[in-house]
Protein backbone atom coordinates (compact mmCIF):
# COMPACT_ATOMS: atom_id res chain seq x y z
CA UNK A 1 0.00 0.00 0.00
CA UNK A 2 1.36 3.24 -0.80
CA UNK A 3 0.59 6.29 0.24
CA UNK A 4 -1.67 8.67 -2.02
CA UNK A 5 -0.85 12.21 -2.80
CA UNK A 6 -4.07 13.34 -1.67
CA UNK A 7 -3.46 11.52 1.70
CA UNK A 8 -0.29 13.75 2.41
CA UNK A 9 -2.35 17.02 1.55
CA UNK A 10 -4.54 16.66 4.32
CA UNK A 11 -2.96 16.99 7.88
CA UNK A 12 -3.64 14.09 9.99
CA UNK A 13 -3.88 12.38 12.66
CA UNK A 14 -5.64 15.24 13.90
CA UNK A 15 -5.43 15.31 17.54
CA UNK A 16 -7.87 18.44 17.85
CA UNK A 17 -9.92 20.33 15.74
CA UNK A 18 -9.39 23.62 14.77
CA UNK A 19 -11.15 25.34 17.88
CA UNK A 20 -9.23 23.28 19.97
CA UNK A 21 -12.20 20.62 20.67
CA UNK A 22 -10.91 17.52 21.97
CA UNK A 23 -12.87 13.77 20.95
CA UNK A 24 -14.06 13.60 24.60
CA UNK A 25 -15.57 17.34 24.23
CA UNK A 26 -17.29 16.11 20.69
CA UNK A 27 -18.70 13.06 22.17
CA UNK A 28 -20.13 14.71 25.05
CA UNK A 29 -22.40 17.02 22.34
CA UNK A 30 -23.16 14.03 19.98
CA UNK A 31 -24.31 12.16 22.82
CA UNK A 32 -26.91 14.80 23.03
CA UNK A 33 -27.58 14.82 19.09
CA UNK A 34 -25.49 17.33 18.25
CA UNK A 35 -24.49 16.85 14.27
CA UNK A 36 -22.43 20.03 14.18
CA UNK A 37 -20.61 17.94 16.70
CA UNK A 38 -20.68 14.77 14.99
CA UNK A 39 -19.42 16.71 11.49
CA UNK A 40 -16.35 17.46 13.79
CA UNK A 41 -16.30 14.05 15.75
CA UNK A 42 -15.69 12.72 11.70
CA UNK A 43 -13.54 14.63 10.11
CA UNK A 44 -11.06 13.76 13.24
CA UNK A 45 -11.93 9.86 13.13
CA UNK A 46 -12.52 8.66 9.68
CA UNK A 47 -9.41 8.92 8.84
CA UNK A 48 -8.44 6.63 11.31
CA UNK A 49 -11.40 4.16 11.02
CA UNK A 50 -10.82 4.07 7.55
CA UNK A 51 -7.30 3.60 7.50
CA UNK A 52 -7.39 0.25 10.22
CA UNK A 53 -10.33 -0.91 8.29
CA UNK A 54 -8.52 -0.80 5.02
CA UNK A 55 -5.36 -2.16 6.43
CA UNK A 56 -7.22 -4.88 7.57
CA UNK A 57 -10.19 -5.73 4.43
CA UNK A 58 -8.03 -4.16 1.77
CA UNK A 59 -10.64 -4.01 -0.41
CA UNK A 60 -11.24 -0.14 -0.90
CA UNK A 61 -14.92 -0.21 -1.29
CA UNK A 62 -15.61 -2.58 1.23
CA UNK A 63 -13.60 -0.77 3.36
CA UNK A 64 -15.57 2.61 2.70
CA UNK A 65 -18.59 0.31 3.43
CA UNK A 66 -17.58 -0.97 6.67
CA UNK A 67 -16.72 2.69 7.66
CA UNK A 68 -19.80 4.19 7.03
CA UNK A 69 -21.58 1.65 9.17
CA UNK A 70 -18.71 2.31 12.02
CA UNK A 71 -19.42 5.72 11.77
CA UNK A 72 -22.86 5.49 11.69
CA UNK A 73 -22.61 3.68 14.48
CA UNK A 74 -20.94 6.18 16.40
CA UNK A 75 -23.81 8.30 15.97
CA UNK A 76 -26.27 5.92 16.94
CA UNK A 77 -24.62 4.56 20.56
CA UNK A 78 -22.56 7.81 21.30
CA UNK A 79 -25.30 8.20 24.15
CA UNK A 80 -23.94 4.90 25.39
CA UNK A 81 -20.15 5.85 25.50
CA UNK A 82 -19.15 6.02 29.06
CA UNK A 83 -15.55 7.85 29.67
CA UNK A 84 -15.04 6.43 32.34
CA UNK A 85 -13.73 3.00 30.34
CA UNK A 86 -11.53 4.72 27.59
CA UNK A 87 -10.70 7.27 25.20
CA UNK A 88 -13.28 7.88 22.19
CA UNK A 89 -10.50 7.35 20.16
CA UNK A 90 -10.36 3.74 21.56
CA UNK A 91 -14.00 3.47 21.73
CA UNK A 92 -14.50 4.07 18.18
CA UNK A 93 -11.28 2.12 16.90
CA UNK A 94 -12.10 -0.45 18.70
CA UNK A 95 -15.37 -0.15 17.20
CA UNK A 96 -13.87 -0.43 13.82
CA UNK A 97 -11.28 -3.22 14.56
CA UNK A 98 -13.82 -5.30 15.15
CA UNK A 99 -16.46 -4.65 12.45
CA UNK A 100 -13.08 -5.32 10.12
CA UNK A 101 -12.73 -8.87 11.33
CA UNK A 102 -16.62 -9.52 11.91
CA UNK A 103 -16.25 -8.82 8.15
CA UNK A 104 -13.05 -10.86 7.79
CA UNK A 105 -14.55 -14.19 9.36
CA UNK A 106 -18.22 -14.15 7.97
CA UNK A 107 -16.95 -13.73 4.33
CA UNK A 108 -15.02 -17.29 5.43
CA UNK A 109 -15.85 -20.30 7.26
CA UNK A 110 -13.12 -20.73 9.77
CA UNK A 111 -12.36 -23.68 8.49
CA UNK A 112 -11.98 -22.64 4.88
CA UNK A 113 -9.50 -19.90 6.38
CA UNK A 114 -7.63 -22.23 8.60
CA UNK A 115 -6.95 -24.64 5.53
CA UNK A 116 -5.62 -21.68 3.32
CA UNK A 117 -3.31 -20.57 5.93
CA UNK A 118 -2.21 -24.29 6.83
CA UNK A 119 -1.98 -24.51 2.81
CA UNK A 120 0.16 -20.95 2.53
CA UNK A 121 3.55 -22.01 1.46
CA UNK A 122 5.04 -19.00 2.36
CA UNK A 123 4.62 -16.33 5.35
CA UNK A 124 1.81 -13.85 3.85
CA UNK A 125 4.11 -10.18 3.89
CA UNK A 126 2.02 -8.43 7.09
CA UNK A 127 2.13 -4.23 5.99
CA UNK A 128 4.50 -2.54 8.86
CA UNK A 129 3.87 0.80 9.79
CA UNK A 130 6.35 1.53 7.89
CA UNK A 131 4.54 1.69 4.67
CA UNK A 132 2.11 4.01 6.49
CA UNK A 133 3.02 8.26 6.31
CA UNK A 134 6.03 8.75 8.41
CA UNK A 135 5.75 12.54 8.70
CA UNK A 136 4.18 11.76 12.34
CA UNK A 137 5.81 12.20 15.17
CA UNK A 138 2.96 9.49 16.75
CA UNK A 139 3.57 6.93 14.15
CA UNK A 140 7.34 7.19 14.49
CA UNK A 141 7.28 6.85 18.17
CA UNK A 142 4.28 3.48 17.03
CA UNK A 143 7.13 2.16 14.35
CA UNK A 144 9.95 2.37 17.43
CA UNK A 145 8.06 0.80 19.87
CA UNK A 146 7.11 -2.19 17.40
CA UNK A 147 10.76 -2.44 16.47
CA UNK A 148 11.32 -3.08 20.18
CA UNK A 149 9.75 -6.23 20.72
CA UNK A 150 10.79 -9.34 19.62
CA UNK A 151 10.06 -10.56 16.04
CA UNK A 152 7.86 -13.16 17.70
CA UNK A 153 5.95 -10.98 19.48
CA UNK A 154 5.69 -8.40 16.56
CA UNK A 155 4.60 -10.74 14.49
CA UNK A 156 1.88 -12.01 16.46
CA UNK A 157 0.76 -8.47 17.61
CA UNK A 158 0.93 -7.50 13.66
CA UNK A 159 0.05 -10.34 11.94
CA UNK A 160 -3.58 -10.61 14.70
CA UNK A 161 -4.48 -6.21 15.06
CA UNK A 162 -3.14 -5.32 11.21
CA UNK A 163 -3.88 -9.20 9.52
CA UNK A 164 -7.27 -9.71 11.32
CA UNK A 165 -5.95 -13.50 11.93
CA UNK A 166 -7.14 -15.28 14.64
CA UNK A 167 -4.64 -16.31 17.51
CA UNK A 168 -5.05 -19.97 16.14
CA UNK A 169 -4.07 -19.00 12.06
CA UNK A 170 -2.00 -16.61 13.93
CA UNK A 171 -0.10 -19.86 15.38
CA UNK A 172 -0.41 -21.86 12.27
CA UNK A 173 1.56 -19.29 10.49
CA UNK A 174 4.33 -18.92 12.64
CA UNK A 175 4.71 -22.74 13.55
CA UNK A 176 4.50 -21.76 17.11
CA UNK A 177 2.27 -23.62 20.10
CA UNK A 178 -0.92 -21.77 20.85
CA UNK A 179 -0.34 -21.15 24.02
CA UNK A 180 3.11 -19.48 23.22
CA UNK A 181 0.94 -17.30 20.66
CA UNK A 182 -1.45 -16.24 23.21
CA UNK A 183 1.55 -15.29 25.48
CA UNK A 184 3.57 -13.00 23.00
CA UNK A 185 0.06 -11.54 21.92
CA UNK A 186 -0.13 -10.57 25.68
CA UNK A 187 3.48 -9.62 26.58
CA UNK A 188 3.61 -7.74 23.26
CA UNK A 189 1.04 -5.54 24.08
CA UNK A 190 2.37 -4.99 27.56
CA UNK A 191 5.85 -4.25 26.19
CA UNK A 192 4.27 -1.14 23.78
CA UNK A 193 2.23 -0.42 26.23
CA UNK A 194 4.77 0.67 28.05
CA UNK A 195 6.77 1.82 25.21
CA UNK A 196 4.39 4.15 23.73
CA UNK A 197 3.31 5.45 27.99
CA UNK A 198 -0.44 5.10 27.46
CA UNK A 199 -2.64 4.43 30.04
CA UNK A 200 -6.60 2.49 30.56
CA UNK A 201 -8.03 6.06 30.83
CA UNK B 1 -8.58 -24.14 30.59
CA UNK B 2 -7.05 -23.69 33.24
CA UNK B 3 -6.97 -20.50 35.86
CA UNK B 4 -4.23 -19.00 34.89
CA UNK B 5 -4.79 -19.05 31.11
CA UNK B 6 -7.95 -17.38 31.36
CA UNK B 7 -5.77 -14.42 32.36
CA UNK B 8 -3.31 -14.73 29.33
CA UNK B 9 -6.48 -14.21 27.46
CA UNK B 10 -6.56 -10.52 27.55
CA UNK B 11 -4.18 -9.93 24.35
CA UNK B 12 -5.62 -12.15 21.88
CA UNK B 13 -8.93 -10.53 23.52
CA UNK B 14 -8.06 -6.92 22.29
CA UNK B 15 -6.60 -8.01 19.52
CA UNK B 16 -9.95 -9.72 18.73
CA UNK B 17 -7.96 -12.33 17.72
CA UNK B 18 -10.53 -14.97 19.58
CA UNK B 19 -12.92 -17.40 18.16
CA UNK B 20 -16.70 -16.28 19.04
CA UNK B 21 -16.95 -18.88 21.76
CA UNK B 22 -13.88 -18.21 23.77
CA UNK B 23 -14.82 -14.58 23.31
CA UNK B 24 -18.05 -15.05 25.04
CA UNK B 25 -15.96 -17.31 27.59
CA UNK B 26 -13.60 -14.29 27.85
CA UNK B 27 -15.64 -11.51 28.68
CA UNK B 28 -17.72 -13.68 31.32
CA UNK B 29 -14.48 -14.01 32.88
CA UNK B 30 -13.36 -10.38 32.54
CA UNK B 31 -17.08 -8.86 34.28
CA UNK B 32 -15.67 -10.92 37.48
CA UNK B 33 -12.12 -10.49 37.02
CA UNK B 34 -10.79 -6.35 37.57
CA UNK B 35 -7.19 -7.25 36.95
CA UNK B 36 -7.93 -8.11 33.12
CA UNK B 37 -10.44 -5.80 32.68
CA UNK B 38 -8.12 -3.17 33.63
CA UNK B 39 -4.87 -4.83 31.51
CA UNK B 40 -8.03 -5.01 28.61
CA UNK B 41 -8.11 -1.06 28.78
CA UNK B 42 -4.44 -0.27 28.73
CA UNK B 43 -4.05 -2.66 26.14
CA UNK B 44 -6.49 -1.31 23.87
CA UNK B 45 -5.19 1.88 24.31
CA UNK B 46 -1.70 0.68 22.90
CA UNK B 47 -3.71 -1.18 20.04
CA UNK B 48 -5.19 2.01 19.76
CA UNK B 49 -2.04 3.71 18.81
CA UNK B 50 -1.24 1.14 16.20
CA UNK B 51 -5.15 1.73 14.48
CA UNK B 52 -3.83 5.25 14.52
CA UNK B 53 -0.28 5.00 13.20
CA UNK B 54 -2.30 3.42 9.64
CA UNK B 55 -4.73 6.46 9.33
CA UNK B 56 -5.64 7.83 5.70
CA UNK B 57 -8.32 9.96 4.42
CA UNK B 58 -11.65 8.05 3.23
CA UNK B 59 -12.93 9.31 -0.07
CA UNK B 60 -14.35 12.58 0.60
CA UNK B 61 -17.55 11.52 -0.81
CA UNK B 62 -17.89 9.11 2.28
CA UNK B 63 -18.86 11.87 4.59
CA UNK B 64 -21.70 12.88 2.80
CA UNK B 65 -23.03 9.69 3.09
CA UNK B 66 -22.48 8.71 6.49
CA UNK B 67 -23.92 12.35 7.30
CA UNK B 68 -27.20 11.81 5.50
CA UNK B 69 -27.58 8.24 6.72
CA UNK B 70 -27.45 9.72 10.45
CA UNK B 71 -29.71 12.74 9.87
CA UNK B 72 -32.16 9.99 9.56
CA UNK B 73 -31.23 8.02 12.44
CA UNK B 74 -32.41 7.72 15.95
CA UNK B 75 -29.80 7.41 18.21
CA UNK B 76 -29.98 4.75 21.37
CA UNK B 77 -31.47 6.11 24.90
CA UNK B 78 -28.89 6.73 27.07
CA UNK B 79 -28.69 3.53 29.46
CA UNK B 80 -29.94 4.33 33.35
CA UNK B 81 -27.55 3.74 35.75
CA UNK B 82 -28.90 3.48 39.37
CA UNK B 83 -26.18 4.15 41.79
CA UNK B 84 -28.11 2.00 44.02
CA UNK B 85 -30.01 -0.71 43.18
CA UNK B 86 -33.51 -1.03 45.36
CA UNK B 87 -33.35 -4.58 46.59
CA UNK B 88 -35.34 -6.76 44.01
CA UNK B 89 -38.08 -7.54 46.29
CA UNK B 90 -39.18 -3.66 46.21
CA UNK B 91 -38.82 -3.54 42.35
CA UNK B 92 -41.02 -5.97 42.13
CA UNK B 93 -43.91 -4.26 43.66
CA UNK B 94 -43.75 -1.21 41.69
CA UNK B 95 -44.90 -0.47 38.31
CA UNK B 96 -42.77 0.62 35.70
CA UNK B 97 -42.52 3.90 33.47
CA UNK B 98 -41.60 3.34 30.07
CA UNK B 99 -38.98 5.71 30.45
CA UNK B 100 -37.16 3.79 33.36
CA UNK B 101 -37.47 0.87 32.11
CA UNK B 102 -33.42 0.48 30.68
CA UNK B 103 -32.80 1.63 33.80
CA UNK B 104 -34.25 -1.75 35.74
CA UNK B 105 -33.05 -3.48 33.27
CA UNK B 106 -29.65 -2.43 34.18
CA UNK B 107 -30.45 -2.73 37.76
CA UNK B 108 -31.84 -6.34 37.47
CA UNK B 109 -28.83 -7.36 35.52
CA UNK B 110 -26.38 -5.59 38.10
CA UNK B 111 -28.19 -7.48 40.89
CA UNK B 112 -28.30 -10.34 38.78
CA UNK B 113 -24.28 -9.56 37.65
CA UNK B 114 -25.46 -11.80 34.36
CA UNK B 115 -22.90 -9.45 32.34
CA UNK B 116 -24.73 -7.72 29.35
CA UNK B 117 -24.57 -4.13 29.72
CA UNK B 118 -21.87 -3.60 31.89
CA UNK B 119 -19.77 -6.39 30.79
CA UNK B 120 -18.15 -4.75 28.02
CA UNK B 121 -19.38 -1.42 26.67
CA UNK B 122 -17.51 -2.03 23.24
CA UNK B 123 -19.03 -5.21 22.10
CA UNK B 124 -22.23 -4.45 19.47
CA UNK B 125 -23.11 -7.71 21.03
CA UNK B 126 -26.67 -8.29 19.72
CA UNK B 127 -27.35 -11.74 21.48
CA UNK B 128 -27.19 -9.43 25.11
CA UNK B 129 -28.76 -6.27 23.63
CA UNK B 130 -31.48 -8.66 22.58
CA UNK B 131 -31.39 -10.56 26.01
CA UNK B 132 -31.90 -6.55 28.04
CA UNK B 133 -34.15 -5.82 25.52
CA UNK B 134 -36.83 -9.15 26.13
CA UNK B 135 -35.59 -8.21 29.83
CA UNK B 136 -36.67 -4.82 29.61
CA UNK B 137 -40.24 -5.62 27.85
CA UNK B 138 -40.60 -7.84 30.32
CA UNK B 139 -40.08 -5.03 33.45
CA UNK B 140 -41.99 -3.01 31.45
CA UNK B 141 -45.37 -5.47 32.22
CA UNK B 142 -47.84 -3.72 34.43
CA UNK B 143 -47.68 -7.38 36.21
CA UNK B 144 -43.73 -8.11 36.14
CA UNK B 145 -42.34 -9.61 39.29
CA UNK B 146 -38.98 -10.27 40.33
CA UNK B 147 -37.78 -12.95 43.19
CA UNK B 148 -34.39 -14.13 43.73
CA UNK B 149 -32.92 -16.70 45.41
CA UNK B 150 -29.55 -18.16 46.47
CA UNK B 151 -27.89 -21.10 45.38
CA UNK B 152 -26.52 -23.71 47.40
CA UNK B 153 -22.48 -24.09 45.97
CA UNK B 154 -22.74 -20.70 45.56
CA UNK B 155 -24.68 -18.02 43.24
CA UNK B 156 -28.35 -16.39 43.06
CA UNK B 157 -30.83 -17.30 40.54
CA UNK B 158 -32.96 -14.09 39.55
CA UNK B 159 -36.15 -14.84 38.48
CA UNK B 160 -38.50 -12.02 36.20
CA UNK B 161 -41.42 -12.74 35.11
CA UNK B 162 -44.97 -11.56 33.80
CA UNK B 163 -48.26 -14.28 34.29
CA UNK B 164 -49.56 -11.42 31.61
CA UNK B 165 -47.41 -12.32 29.25
CA UNK B 166 -46.68 -15.75 30.15
CA UNK B 167 -42.73 -15.62 30.32
CA UNK B 168 -39.84 -15.24 32.26
CA UNK B 169 -36.60 -14.89 32.23
CA UNK B 170 -33.93 -16.82 34.81
CA UNK B 171 -30.26 -15.13 35.24
CA UNK B 172 -28.17 -17.13 36.63
CA UNK B 173 -24.90 -15.60 38.45
CA UNK B 174 -21.91 -17.07 39.93
CA UNK B 175 -23.38 -20.40 40.21
CA UNK B 176 -20.26 -23.07 40.88
CA UNK B 177 -18.65 -24.88 37.85
CA UNK B 178 -19.37 -28.43 37.97
CA UNK B 179 -17.26 -31.11 36.73
CA UNK B 180 -17.79 -32.56 33.58
CA UNK B 181 -20.41 -34.25 33.16
CA UNK B 182 -22.63 -32.41 35.15
CA UNK B 183 -25.32 -30.29 34.14
CA UNK B 184 -27.55 -27.82 35.67
CA UNK B 185 -31.41 -28.22 35.32
CA UNK B 186 -34.13 -25.59 35.46
CA UNK B 187 -37.66 -26.61 36.46
CA UNK B 188 -40.52 -25.01 37.11
CA UNK B 189 -42.74 -26.46 40.14
CA UNK B 190 -46.43 -26.57 39.77
CA UNK B 191 -48.97 -26.24 42.48
CA UNK B 192 -48.97 -29.64 43.17
CA UNK B 193 -45.56 -29.63 43.36
CA UNK B 194 -44.60 -31.51 40.19
CA UNK B 195 -41.42 -30.48 38.79
CA UNK B 196 -41.48 -29.18 34.91
CA UNK B 197 -38.05 -28.90 33.07
CA UNK B 198 -37.22 -25.86 31.19
CA UNK B 199 -33.87 -26.47 30.02
CA UNK B 200 -30.35 -26.84 31.17
CA UNK B 201 -28.17 -23.81 32.16
CA UNK B 202 -24.72 -23.13 32.58
CA UNK B 203 -23.49 -21.18 35.66
CA UNK B 204 -23.71 -17.88 34.55
CA UNK B 205 -26.51 -18.47 31.89
CA UNK B 206 -29.74 -16.08 30.55
CA UNK B 207 -32.65 -18.15 29.88
CA UNK B 208 -36.03 -16.80 28.38
CA UNK B 209 -38.78 -19.35 29.24
CA UNK B 210 -41.71 -18.56 26.83
CA UNK B 211 -45.05 -19.94 28.08
CA UNK B 212 -45.78 -22.18 31.02
CA UNK B 213 -45.48 -19.46 33.60
CA UNK B 214 -48.94 -19.33 34.60
CA UNK B 215 -49.62 -21.87 36.86
CA UNK B 216 -46.00 -22.12 37.78
CA UNK B 217 -45.21 -21.34 42.35
CA UNK B 218 -41.39 -21.72 42.02
CA UNK B 219 -38.41 -22.33 40.14
CA UNK B 220 -36.29 -24.82 40.88
CA UNK B 221 -32.54 -26.12 39.77
CA UNK B 222 -30.86 -29.10 40.22
CA UNK B 223 -27.28 -30.41 39.32
CA UNK B 224 -28.14 -33.35 37.64
CA UNK B 225 -26.03 -36.42 36.43
CA UNK B 226 -27.52 -36.37 32.84
CA UNK B 227 -28.21 -33.45 30.87
CA UNK B 228 -31.88 -33.19 30.44
CA UNK B 229 -33.53 -35.37 32.73
CA UNK B 230 -37.28 -35.45 32.24
CA UNK B 231 -37.23 -35.39 36.29
CA UNK B 232 -35.49 -34.25 38.47
CA UNK B 233 -33.21 -37.10 40.38
CA UNK B 234 -31.33 -35.11 43.13
CA UNK B 235 -32.44 -32.40 45.43
CA UNK B 236 -33.26 -28.77 44.28
CA UNK B 237 -30.13 -26.42 44.54
CA UNK B 238 -32.01 -23.74 44.34
CA UNK B 239 -36.64 -24.00 44.85
CA UNK B 240 -37.17 -20.10 44.04
CA UNK B 241 -40.74 -18.73 45.16
CA UNK B 242 -42.86 -17.29 42.34
CA UNK B 243 -45.97 -16.37 43.97
ZN1 LIG C 1 -8.49 -12.39 34.86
Amino acid sequence: MSVTEESMALPWPVVTGPGGTTPAELMARVARGDSDAFTQLYDQMAPRVFGLIRRVLRNPAQSEEVTQEVMVEVWRTATRYDADRGSPTSWILTMAHRRAIDRVRSEQSSSDREQAVAAASTTPAYDEVSEAVTTNLEVEQVRHCLSALTELQRESVTLAYYGGYSYREVAELLDAKLATIKARMRDGLIRLRDCLGVTGK
Amino acid sequence: MTTPDVHMLTGPYVLNALPEDERIGFEAHLADCSSCSAEVAELREAATKLGTAVAVPPPPALKARVLAEIATTRQLPPLVRDPEPRPVDELAQRRYSRRSVFGLAAAALAVAGAGGIAVDQYRDNQRTERQNEQLAALLSQPDAKTARGEVAGGGQATVVMSAGQDRAIVLLHGLAKLPDGKTYQLWLQDRSEAMHSAGIAGPDDTKLIQGGITDKIALGITVENTPGVPAPTQAPAALVPMV
